[in-house]
């Protein structure tokens, strides 16, 4: 068992206080002497040419300060495909023309609010409409309207992603069964709380400083040095708290494009904070997909091989899309072993707005439809469902050819543990009608190994300077965006010094002091800013045990540790020195320089996705009502493997949030456009899961094994279960009442007409 | 949102000379929870906003044994929600509220609120249908009565003139021997229904239905009764298999709008169950009260 001091304990988060008063600083509170307020005219229209855009009423009006459309931009493409330039194909406001409702035309920057949105009325833009296209599978037809010209784009397919191993058609015919199922997964809103929003300042030595809502400082730094034709040097990116991301702040966005650029016309600080109808209709969304699923397995339930074949709907622009679909396509054979697999994803343009990385990242899509799938042959085979997934579950070692091998593995304990906490083999196929017991699985990846932004600076980095009274100063660029990463930080650099959490002093969001870092997306701060800021830490550790051995002369044999404020002899703790002692002598030896460590992590050797993998497995108990069709969450229970957890309190918050996130995703979410308009751009009308929806019962149990990668030994804990909830849902309704739906999200009407069918069918 | 000037009247007397200057310029605001989304959406655009929210005159509650029950139009939903004479006499109307959007919507929103703007999903309407209920509204020149059947004309649209002001809610005596029950269909809490039916059953001395009265939400233009249904249980001893008849024949009477959350076949289907459902309850509180 392991002897942590803070490592594997419930730790409160270390911005808990402010936020629970109401005291921390968002965006939002960022209010600056002679600010203006900028807004962003955007299409009606989902597709059409610009012909004309004429911007001198706008100017006129009294209080307007300035008002820009691509003409005043350097037409740059950009995103985060630095490293891939053919997938570039944003500009920060429309060029020639638009490709979606709510893309950004031009903007303006006004004294206040009220003359701003003014001045948009003012702006008069000549549209030519031209035919639009909605969904992908009409999209990819001869014929259909072309929403991006380019050598790289045909039929609107902007990328294809294949990959293939094994001996997919030999093993098909093997195979003593093969099912093929097809389904459809819909667009679902990041729905963060805090609106995306900045405010940008440009001052009178030519430097940029915004302060903004991201998941990625760096990326918004670098991005924004690229479109505006400045030095990344002279710009300075402040993150302050962030209300929520979910992978839809992980790109640079107009937004901060124009607060910055309309700053640097006006010579005042400019701030934009889309409403929340913007955040709907004109920020990222999930990849909707149509996924045809083909498996072959034998009698005694082992699978054999799968084709997976994804259409996904990717709106007018790649974003982070073909990092979905790769991704979709990878997950599909998680947490089952597949010896034969064939995957083709095209990730095709539509007239909507641009679907993007979300909490799972082409995961949820994958899960929803390999785990509904399993379920259907284990019930074919007339085998238990969680019989099937452990006989074909992952093991430590696992390796996918060409594309991944895996480290330490859980899963096996976790389908266990999850089935024996719900007493699943009493349950299972014993309840009444209208009340099931289901389970879905995943694995997920703690980090990618992608550098699509072409950064030459390693994955993470973190600097820590240790003061004189023990206090320690953890420099990181990672992104705190609510999952509680500062907080994991700052434990590893308290367990590693041996100081209290208190004396743990976190400096992060702002590239100014803190190094670069890729940010917040594919679950990658635990392990890789993690193993930055533990390099960091050790090397300043070093620095006291040398100090120590100089100061106590002990026999060469002997090692060192720091523990609770006191270097001493590992095997003599009896043996030992004042922390603060050594800190005082090391500083004073060293000609009063601090002491310092940096530390940095890059994945080396690690396949194509990821350093290591998190696995769980998660069983769920609902009620239907088969009058209405309504599901009732009684009570769900997750098995996670996260390696050895950081902050206990931190991974059940994130268990439970994942949770609630997949909830919605299967049940009510569902953001519904009508030729490209979407028609519920509100919290009113778009179904986010409330405080009293949840299952009563949740039970996060944790898995704890050892990761060789991670820092400690630890691994994923904040996406991965965004993954198994729709199809364990799906399962559990199943096992309720017996009826399988394949087209999301689970609504009760698609429910009581599916009981209608059986019925029928039936022939009651 | 378009500028508009705000006036804030201190009585009665005073708004309804405010609201017979402006007439069709000026829209009322209360607790503002439904006026001010649609003001933001830009569906309206008055240059006056009449404030009424501080009109201590309309924020009361009062009861006596002869003329039932008088809510002030200004009265919170939190108001009803706690207080103890509702839930003597009027449970029903202390239980719709307890499950009425959230808490931060039922300290602002009033009831009359509630009813002018006339959402036909709205919580209040059902339960006030079911007890005959009805509403005073007052202009410069006087007042007049109206029926919360009659009070709705069209979606988000009542009898309310523009120069007029719904000043009080009013329910008769529940009769003896009465249950009253409210029960909504939504699939996220604290949303607005998506139907909602409420049933109320006054027994005779020998067990029969002496009266019954249905209230609909979410399932018509405006808040319906189903008087077809009604009339099935009236004089009859109510079984289970009556209740699921009329449950069918309410659900006929039914013209619901389809909308992104459910279709009309849907919400007709849910609307039967609410129905017996409620039927139900109500049935078991009415034996209750008669024994």
């Amino acid at each position: 068992m392991s002897n942590y001091s803070v490592i594997g304990k419930p730790i409160q988060r270390i911005d808990g206080y402010e936020k629970v008063t109401g005291a921390a600083k968002f965006t939002t509170d960022i209010r600056l002497s002679g600010m203006l307020w900028g807004k962003m005219l955007r299409s009606p229209h989902p597709h059409a040419k610009i012909l004309n855009i004429d911007t001198s009423k706008a100017k006129k009006l009294p209080g307007v300060k300035a008002v820009i459309t691509s003409a005043d931009t350097l037409h740059i493409k950009y995103s985060n495909w630095r490293r891939y330039p053919h997938l570039m194909d944003e500009t920060p406001l429309a060029e020639d023309k638009v490709r979606y409702i709510g893309e950004p035309v031009a903007a303006v920057a006004a004294i206040d609010e009220d003359i701003a949105e003014e001045a948009l009325g003012l702006i008069e833009v000549d549209y030519e409409v031209l035919p639009a296209v909605f969904d992908p599978l009409e999209a990819i037809k001869d014929g259909a309207p072309q929403i991006h010209e380019g050598p790289t784009v045909k039929n609107n397919i902007s990328e294809a992603r294949h990959f293939e191993f094994g001996d997919v058609d030999e093993a098909f015919k093997k195979c003593d069964r093969v099912r093929e199922d097809t389904f459809y997964l819909h667009p679902v809103s990041h729905a963060f709380l805090e609106p995306t929003n900045s405010v940008a300042s440009w001052d009178l030595n030519g430097r940029l400083t915004i302060w903004t809502s991201t998941q990625t400082p760096y990326f918004i730094q670098t991005l924004l040095a690229m479109v505006l034709g400045i030095k990344e040097g002279n710009i300075r990116v402040i993150k302050p708290h962030v209300g929520g991301g979910f992978g839809g702040k992980m790109e640079l966005f107009s937004d901060q494009y124009c607060a910055a650029r309309l700053s640097m016309l006006t010579g005042k600080p400019v701030k934009i904070e889309l409403d929340r109808e913007e955040v709907f209709i004109a920020t990222r969304r999930r990849h909707p997909m149509y996924y045809t699923l083909k498996t072959g397995y034998m009698k005694d339930g082992t699978l054999v091989a799968k084709e997976a074949k994804v259409y996904t709907d990717g709106g007018a622009y790649n974003a982070m899309g073909p990092t979905s679909l790769y991704l979709s396509g990878f997950f599909q054979i998680f947490p089952y072993t597949i010896p034969n697999y064939r995957y083709d994803g095209f990730h095709i343009y539509t007239n909507k707005n641009p679907s993007s990385a979300m909490r799972g990242f082409g995961g949820p899509q994958a899960e929803f439809t390999c785990d509904s799938q399993i379920d259907m042959i284990a019930d074919d085979l007339g085998m238990d469902p969680a019989e099937i997934r452990l006989k074909n579950g992952m093991k430590p070692g696992h390796v996918i050819p060409g594309l991944a091998k895996v480290g330490s593995c859980g899963f096996e304990e976790c389908v266990k543990k999850a089935m024996e906490s719900t007493k699943w083999k009493e349950k299972k196929g014993k309840l009444p009608m209208g009340r099931g017991i289901g389970m879905g699985c995943y694995g997920f990846m703690s980090g990618g190994v992608f550098n699509w932004i072409d950064s030459p600076y390693a994955y993470s980095a973190a600097y820590i300077r240790m003061n004189v009274d023990c206090t320690v100063d953890v420099y990181i660029g990672s992104a705190e965006i609510g999952q509680g990463s500062d907080t994991v930080a700052a434990q590893i650099a308290a367990e590693v010094l041996g100081v209290p959490m208190e004396d743990v002093k976190v400096i992060r969001g702002d590239t100014d002091s803190c190094p670069p870092d890729l940010g917040a997306w594919g679950s990658r701060q635990t392990l890789m800013t993690g193993n930055a800021v533990k390099m960091a830490a050790e090397e300043i550790k070093k620095q006291l045990i040398e100090v120590t051995a100089s100061l106590m002369v002990p026999n060469v044999v002997y090692d060192f540790d720091i523990k609770d404020g006191r270097v001493f002899i590992k095997d003599r703790p009896e043996r030992g020195i004042e922390l603060a002692e050594v800190v005082k002598t090391a500083v004073r030896a060293r000609e009063g320089q601090a002491l310092f460590g940096r530390g940095i992590y890059t994945p080396h050797g690690k396949g194509m996705v990821s350093p290591a993998y998190s696995f769980g497995a998660q069983v769920a108990e609902v009620e239907v009502d088969l009058e209405t069709g309504k599901v009732n969450m009684i009570q769900v229970t997750t098995a996670h493997d996260c390696g050895q957890v950081i902050n206990k309190l931190g991974v059940e918050g994130q268990l439970e949030g994942a949770f609630v996130m997949g909830q919605g995703y299967a049940l009510s979410e569902n953001l519904i456009t009508d030729e490209g308009k979407v028609l519920n751009p509100s919290l009113i009308d778009y179904k986010l899961m409330r405080a009293p929806d949840i299952p009563d019962n949740f039970t996060s149990l944790m898995v704890e094994t050892h990761e060789p990668e991670g820092p400690f030994g630890a691994k994923e804990a904040g996406e991965g279960l965004t993954n198994p909830n729709a199809g364990c849902i799906a399962n559990t309704i199943f096992d309720a009442v017996g009826v399988r739906i394949k087209d999301m999200p689970i609504t009760p009407e698609k429910i009581l007409k599916a009981l209608d069918e059986k019925k029928k069918k039936e022939g009651k | 949102m378009r500028d508009f000037e705000y006036i804030a009247p201190k009585t009665v007397k005073e708004t309804l000379d405010v609201l017979d200057e402006y007439q069709e310029d000026c829209k009322i605001i209360a607790g503002g929870q439904s006026l001010l989304n649609i003001l933001k959406q830009g569906l309206m655009a008055p240059e006056y906003i009449i404030d009424i929210k501080n009109l201590e005159e309309l924020n009361y509650i009062k009861f006596d044994e002869k003329d039932g029950l008088k809510i002030g139009a200004t009265t919170t939903h939190r108001s009803v929600e706690f207080s103890d004479t509702i839930k003597e006499h009027y449970n029903v109307l202390s239980e719709m509220e307890r499950h009425l959007a959230t808490v931060q919507i039922r300290n602002w929103g009033t009831i009359g609120g509630n009813l002018c703007i006339a959402d036909p999903t709205g919580d209040v309407a059902p339960p006030l249908l079911a007890m005959d209920a009805t509403v005073i509204i007052a202009n410069k020149d006087g007042e007049r009565e109206v029926t919360v059947l009659d009070f709705g004309v069209d979606y988000y649209e009542t009898v309310v003139g523009p120069n007029e002001l719904l000043t009080e809610i009013r329910v008769p005596v529940i009769p003896s021997n009465t249950g009253i029950a409210y029960l909504k269909y939504r699939i996220v809490e604290g949303d607005a229904p998506i139907v909602g039916a409420a049933v109320a059953f006054t027994l005779n001395e020998k067990g029969a239905c002496k009266k019954a009265r249905i209230g609909m939400g979410g399932v018509a233009p405006i808040p319906i009764r189903a008087e077809k249904a009604e009339k099935m249980f009236e004089g009859e001893k109510i079984t289970d298999t009556l209740i699921e008849e009329a449950a069918k024949v309410a659900s006929e009477e039914t013209t619901p709008i389809p909308d992104i959350v459910a279709s009309a076949e849907y919400k007709k289907r849910v609307i039967g169950v609410y129905v017996k459902r409620a039927a139900k309850l109500a049935l078991t509180r009415a034996e209750k009260a008669a024994n």
